[in-house]
């Protein structure tokens, strides 16, 4: 029975050990009894968000990136030179959209990927893409460029939701994918 | 009672040494080729090296709004029903349902005071309790198969353990590992301990990923 106990002790401990990365608006307790599956990305929930963001490219699930890298990013300075565009809005906007990314950060977040790249990227320096991600970038070392940049319909790896059909849920499983003009990509 | 223990010793040891590999090896970078630390690609100075997984020409001006990108949009999509990670979902929550049922099925009584007679053994053998054991864990062998199988890519040592998938595939693989240890043990010896540990450790390994 002493051995069973401190089978049971290590079990918890794992458990716990992953609550570090337990947000402001859910808790431990909340997602151990919660049985709806979070093995993706949160969608996004905030309309300001959704649109705003959503004008340029597709809007990022704010669990695809560190608090930090949000807090970086979504400064008015910032968003002046947004990756060489202007993406310039109102003060407040941009401040409810600050406060939404950075609440809904992978480091705020129960679901999976988001554990995994705030695991990632808790030490380090501040990344300012997704696609720079080392997660993300071991994800796709497969793809041949042809199927990316070479391809008229995607043009970048920063436009996810042209290979991952159901990214606007948040959700990017392998068996959700389909590469434009490149129906038969997974020979 | 002696073997007993000194297999759950040898079990533990097994577990804790390759927990100490992983820790190792989040640590050692042993492949100068390739980028074996998630930090090391932020690392200025092998930079350049990781050139090649710079797949996405972020940098060039040609892909800069959505606007000026062709779409295409693909005719509706529906995932596949018949895939190797659904397969291994399937698996896995069927493992789980069948340890419950184990523990709940009926058994023929201990024997406690004397050696059972053979037609004893043959009932504890064929009782729906066993025939659900041993079910259970071979559906926990084919669970931990297909995640290796169709996960390999979602299991990389470098992540070290607070990374949620390298926890699911250790809990996974010391759950099965303890299933097997108690139908190993059944009917003689006592088992419960190990087969409820052994159900416990893979429905935390599902939650951790669910
Ligand atoms: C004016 C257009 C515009 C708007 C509005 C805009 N972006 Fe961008 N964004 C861009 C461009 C252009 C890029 C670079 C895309 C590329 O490299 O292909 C980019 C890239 C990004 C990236 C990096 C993607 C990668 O490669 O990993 C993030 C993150 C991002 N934007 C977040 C946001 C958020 C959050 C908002 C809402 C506040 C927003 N953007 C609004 C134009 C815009
Ligand atoms: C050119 C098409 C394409 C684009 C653009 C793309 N992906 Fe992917 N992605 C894929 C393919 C193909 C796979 C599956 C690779 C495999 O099976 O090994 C994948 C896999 C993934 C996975 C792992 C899925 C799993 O089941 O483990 C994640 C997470 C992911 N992509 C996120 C993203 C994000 C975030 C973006 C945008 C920043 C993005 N992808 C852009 C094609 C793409």
């Amino acid at each position: 029975m002493k051995n069973n106990s401190i089978v049971l002790v290590s079990l918890t401990a794992a458990l716990l050990v992953n609550s570090t990365h337990a947000g402001a608006e859910e808790s431990f307790i909340g997602w151990l009894l919660d049985f709806s599956r979070t093995k993706e990305v949160k969608p996004v929930t905030d309309k300001h968000y959704q649109e705003e963001c959503g004008e340029c490219h597709f809007a990022y699930q704010p669990g695809l990136l560190p608090a930090r890298s949000w807090d970086r990013l979504l400064k008015a300075e910032a968003m002046r030179d947004h990756f060489g565009d202007n993406a310039e809005m109102d003060i407040d906007t941009l401040k409810e959209i600050h406060d939404y990314a950075v609440e809904n950060a992978a480091d705020k977040s129960y679901y999976k990927r988001s554990r995994k790249i705030a695991a990632a990227t808790a030490d380090g320096p501040t990344p300012l893409r997704i696609t720079e991600l080392h997660y993300i970038q071991r994800k796709h070392h497969e793809l041949p460029e042809k199927m990316i940049k070479g391809n008229r319909s995607v043009k970048s790896l920063s436009y996810c939701d042209k290979c991952h059909t159901q990214a606007d849920d948040g959700v990017y499983d392998n068996d959700t994918v389909s590469i434009p003009n490149y129906p038969d990509w997974d020979d | 009672m002696k073997l007993k223990e000194s297999l759950a010793n040898f079990f533990a040891v097994i577990c804790l040494t390759v927990v100490a590999a992983m820790a190792h090896a989040s640590e050692a970078v042993f492949e100068p080729e390739l980028p074996t630390v998630a930090s090391s690609y932020f690392n200025k100075h092998n930079f350049s090296n990781y050139r090649p997984y710079l797949l996405a020409q972020n940098e060039v001006p040609t892909a800069k709004s959505q606007d000026e990108i062709s779409v295409t949009s693909f005719e509706k999509f529906n995932p596949p029903l018949f895939t190797g990670s659904n397969a291994h979902k399937f698996l896995g929550v069927g493992t789980l349902a069948l340890v419950i049922a184990t523990a709940v099925a009926p058994k023929p009584p201990e024997v406690e005071d004397r050696a059972p007679t053979q037609a004893e053994l043959d009932a504890q053998k064929s009782s729906s309790h066993a025939k659900l054991g041993r079910a259970a864990a071979t559906l926990a062998v084919a669970t931990v198969a297909t995640g290796l199988l169709y996960h390999w890519d979602d299991f990389h040592l470098e992540d070290g353990l607070f990374d949620p998938d390298n926890q699911h595939a250790l809990l996974g693989a010391a759950g099965a590992l303890a299933m097997l240890y108690a139908i190993s043990k059944a009917p003689d010896e006592g088992h419960a301990g190990m087969g409820i540990a052994g159900g416990a450790a893979m429905a935390v390994a599902i939650k951790l990923t669910w």
